[in-house]
């Protein structure tokens, strides 16, 4: 499984990273918009991309509505990580085909069960 | 139109604590107060701008800044233009979340970040100030308005 992380901010791509690839993916970065619609274009297509909201080039709600355009991306699961919590704008998000919205600060905990709610990851079984 | 909010000091309290505790661990927690005189380093700045205007900045030791920046990046040496990311990146959450307290909508700009002191406009009045220490050293997290001038 492939994560691309999308992020102007290479601490917060670091944190992602780690937090998903504690999870078993493999990770793609980029730093707007552009540069992952770049990736895409190029082939390398994720199975998830987390997406930051505000980003220098290319924000993040028109990186979804660009996938959300191509149907040979429709497979791709988007999840928004962003500081971005007014609710008009998650519902903006939702409604251009983001699956999940997490609002930053997050735990890994909280990412890992967004994405067990997906189906992406395990879920975790108690002892 | 634009609202005259403002963040109270336990509300910028919470949020600076939830990002401290989320991204630089809880074991070494954010104390409330200065221990001693803070000699800015860096310093970032975001701005809210739509029904509530405001600006959110975070000032930092150098040595803070670069703690902060190797805990984030997972790295032994920080870099300049990583120390400038790390502390653009604490603002744009601290300033992304105060913005949610605050009437909406609005947009959040992107981090400004600074070797020394951000600068702010003449007509900037600071109505919330956060004196807080981590691992030692000092941080100060304020929130500036506009205030009109009366005529």
């Amino acid at each position: 499984m492939y994560a691309l992380i999308i992020d102007d901010s290479r601490a917060m791509r670091s944190i992602l990273r780690r937090t998903v690839t504690d999870l078993g993916f493999e990770t793609l970065e980029a730093g707007n918009g552009q540069e992952a619609l770049d990736h895409l274009e190029a082939g390398r297509v994720p199975d998830l991309c987390l997406i930051d909201w505000n980003m220098p080039v290319m924000d993040g709600y028109t990186f979804i509505t660009k996938v959300r355009a191509n149907h040979a991306w429709r497979d791709i699961t988007l999840m928004m990580v962003t500081t971005e919590s007014e609710h008009g704008q998650i519902v903006r998000a939702l409604a251009a085909g983001a699956h999940e919205y997490v609002i930053k600060p997050f735990t890994p905990d909280a990412i890992a069960e967004k994405l067990e709610m997906l189906g992406l990851v395990a879920r975790a079984v108690p002892a | 139109m634009t609202v005259l909010a403002e963040p109270t000091l336990s509300d910028v309290q919470m949020v600076v604590e939830e990002v401290w505790s989320s991204f630089l661990g809880a074991e070494e927690p954010l104390l409330p107060g200065m221990p001693g005189e803070l000699a800015t380093g860096w310093s970032a700045a975001v701005t809210v701008s739509g029904a509530w205007d405001g600006m959110i900045s975070v000032e930092v030791p150098t040595e803070m800044a670069e703690e902060v920046t190797r805990r984030m990046l997972a790295v032994d040496e920080a870099a300049d233009e990583d120390v400038a990311d790390a502390v653009g990146e604490l603002v744009n959450m601290i300033g992304g979340n105060v913005k949610s307290l605050m009437p909406g909508p609005s947009a959040l700009s992107l981090p400004v970040v600074a070797a020394g002191r951000v600068a702010r406009s003449s007509d900037a009045v600071e109505v919330c100030r956060l004196d807080a220490s981590w691992a030692g050293s000092p941080l100060l997290v304020s929130v500036h308005v506009h205030r009109p001038t009366q005529s």
